[in-house]
């Protein structure tokens, strides 16, 4: 970067040269927008090698194998297999389609309800007062959400499993441990484990940005506490709720852990399927296909998610 | 009528508040209290007396310590190369104007909304065609992609707070664009990038997904080889293996606090009180 020194009375309105450009003395303390220069490329050249090397070029294979027919007993297709449709018309079957569906919904259950119990706990963090007990709300939301998953999984299966400690409770209910319904509701649980912490980290930021007196004003004026959080407090932080929904929903329907180790096979979710392609049956180009297909629907979702918030506010 | 109203809605609002705390905690409490039996097979809760043999265990397992190892190697070299790279983009994206910058971030960013499985798979299929069978450096190309992201992340959240002024000062009074780097930018965003590794480590330990299509027989992450046996038999050394992991998380969030704090990871509001 060339930094030329000011010349008195040539250059007098510039304070300093960068890269041949004059920054006038009135810019200071501004954003001085830089174009890319060659060292500033330089820069990228190991983010974009990484890249390049490990998400574009796999993916694109995943792209071309998802094409190709099958051949079993090898990890790939051969290179002149010939191409063909074959592999996603395969996942038009109605069994396909109730995974993706399986997958989306139960993701959408779990997201929902991490906002609706995230909310208030979010809103008692951020109107606590700075002191030891702010400090440890935060600090045990952070713990739990840092914590590995196979903890959760594992602590959860021992709970409310077939073997857990809450046995006896479930029993007492008739409800069999093993019937799909519990199984898919123990998920959802899953799921909330993960993404409760998360979402309710999420808002406690954006709740520090309404101002309390507004809901005290709503009270003030007669209506009561819910109704006055409900159309004051909650209407200012919906581009944090939608923010903090967009990630968990994210991240709920590509979970893995969660549905492989606490559906035992009853739930897949469609990250599972990919999975036993690889593992169970070696076809590689279906689990390509389902790849391609998993990758273009999150990406469609979060991009009309997000689009719609954009638009709505 | 109103004000009982409000302390129903109120008491209601904390019985949600302390359930939901109960059930993130209560379920590590039972995972806590198992690894603890004494009875050598997985009986019902409580267990009726107390004894370290799980641990023990564990901590004599070669197949979960040698995952354990590898683990640790791959997190912290992975986390490394993360930083690294991340710092470079993220610096390059806040000093610098210009055409589709927005849409590059969007495609830096893009690891962390791409199924981690999807990357697992596609990772696989490249490994094997262009050869790379050892699965050590497998496992590092997948944990490198997946935490990269993060590092990027919290490094440009923590340069955007960076007065401009600042490096402007330094660049006027002659300073190099390297030294202004190294004396005024790296200070100044240091705990964003502390917190960016920390994030890559605790994500690099914490992949299965990924990690699982990329393992071969001598290289496995602790994960993996818990999962593994998660699956073969549901023994309770692995709860001495959760609780193991527990200890590790608030240890590495107690490092955060200290070298980042955690206020600094929600943001500061306005309406603090």
């Amino acid at each position: 970067m060339a930094l030329r020194p000011v010349v008195a009375g040539q250059d007098a309105e510039c304070l300093y040269w960068l890269s041949d450009r004059c920054v006038p003395v009135c810019a200071i303390g501004r954003t001085i927008p830089m174009k890319l220069t060659r060292g500033g490329m330089m820069l990228l050249i190991p983010a974009v090698a990484v890249f390049a090397a490990l998400l574009v070029g796999p993916i694109a294979i995943v792209f071309n194998e998802s094409f190709k027919v099958f051949v079993p007993g090898r990890i790939g297709s051969a290179t002149d297999a010939p191409y063909t449709l074959a592999n996603y018309t395969e996942l038009l079957a109605p069994a396909y389609g109730g995974y993706f569906f399986g997958t989306f919904q139960l993701g959408l259950f779990a997201a929902v309800i991490a906002l609706v119990v995230g909310f208030p706990i979010a809103y008692f963090v951020a109107r606590m007062p700075a002191g030891w007990l702010r400090n440890l709300s935060v600090g045990f939301l952070i713990c739990m959400m840092f914590l590995s998953g196979l903890v959760r999984v594992y602590s959860l299966e021992l709970t409310f499993g077939s073997v857990g400690a809450l046995r006896p409770v479930v029993r007492f209910f008739e409800i069999s441990p093993l019937s799909r319904d519990y199984i898919e509701w123990l998920v959802v649980l899953g799921l909330l484990h993960f993404i409760v912490p998360m979402a309710t980290l999420t808002l406690v930021g954006t709740i520090q940005n309404v101002n309390p007196r507004l809901a005290e004003a709503a009270q003030a004026l007669g209506a009561p506490r819910w109704k006055a959080h409900l159309s004051v407090t909650v209407p200012l932080c919906i581009r944090g709720l939608l923010s903090a929904f967009l990630i968990t929903y994210t991240l709920s329907i590509s979970a893995f852990v969660v549905p492989m180790v606490l559906g035992k096979g009853k739930v897949v979710f469609v990250s599972n399927l990919i999975f036993s392609r690889f593992s169970e049956v070696a076809n590689y180009p279906s689990g390509a296909a389902i790849s391609v297909i998993m990758l273009v629907v999150s990406l469609l979702v979060i991009y009309v998610i997000s689009r719609f918030a954009v638009q709505r506010w | 009528m109103k004000r009982q109203a409000d302390d129903l809605g109120y008491g209601l609002m904390l019985v949600l508040v302390w359930l939901t705390v109960l059930f993130l905690v209560a379920p590590i409490i039972v995972a806590g209290a198992m690894s603890l039996d004494s009875r050598t097979y997985l009986g019902p809760f409580p267990p009726p007396d107390l004894s370290l043999q799980w641990y023990e265990r564990f901590f004599t397992d070669r197949y979960f310590l040698r995952g354990l190892q590898t683990s640790l190697v791959l997190a912290v070299i992975a986390a490394s190369i993360s930083t690294v790279v991340g710092v470079l983009t993220a610096f390059v994206i806040d000093r610098y104007e210009f055409k589709g910058k927005e849409a590059m971030t969007t495609f830096f960013l893009s690891p962390l909304v791409v199924p981690a499985v999807v990357v697992g798979f596609a990772l696989l299929m490249f490994f094997s065609l262009t050869g790379v069978y050892d699965g050590f450096w497998r496992l590092l190309g997948g944990h490198v992609i997946i935490t990269v992201p993060y590092t990027i992340r919290t490094t440009i959240a923590s340069l955007v707070g960076i007065s401009p002024s600042l490096t402007e000062a330094a660049l006027s009074l002659g300073a190099k664009e390297r030294a202004t780097f190294w004396e005024i930018t790296f200070p100044l965003a240091r705990t964003g990038i502390i917190a960016g590794a920390i994030f890559a480590f605790a994500f690099s330990m914490d992949d299965v997904a990924v990690s699982l299509f990329l393992t071969d027989p001598k290289n496995y992450t602790l994960p993996v080889a818990l999962i593994s046996s998660m699956r073969a038999n549901f023994d309770l050394t692995i709860a001495a293996a959760a609780l193991f992991l527990v200890a590790f998380t608030v240890v590495l969030i107690l490092v955060l606090d200290r070298l980042v704090g955690l206020d600094r990871m929600i943001g500061q509001g306005i309406y603090r009180s």
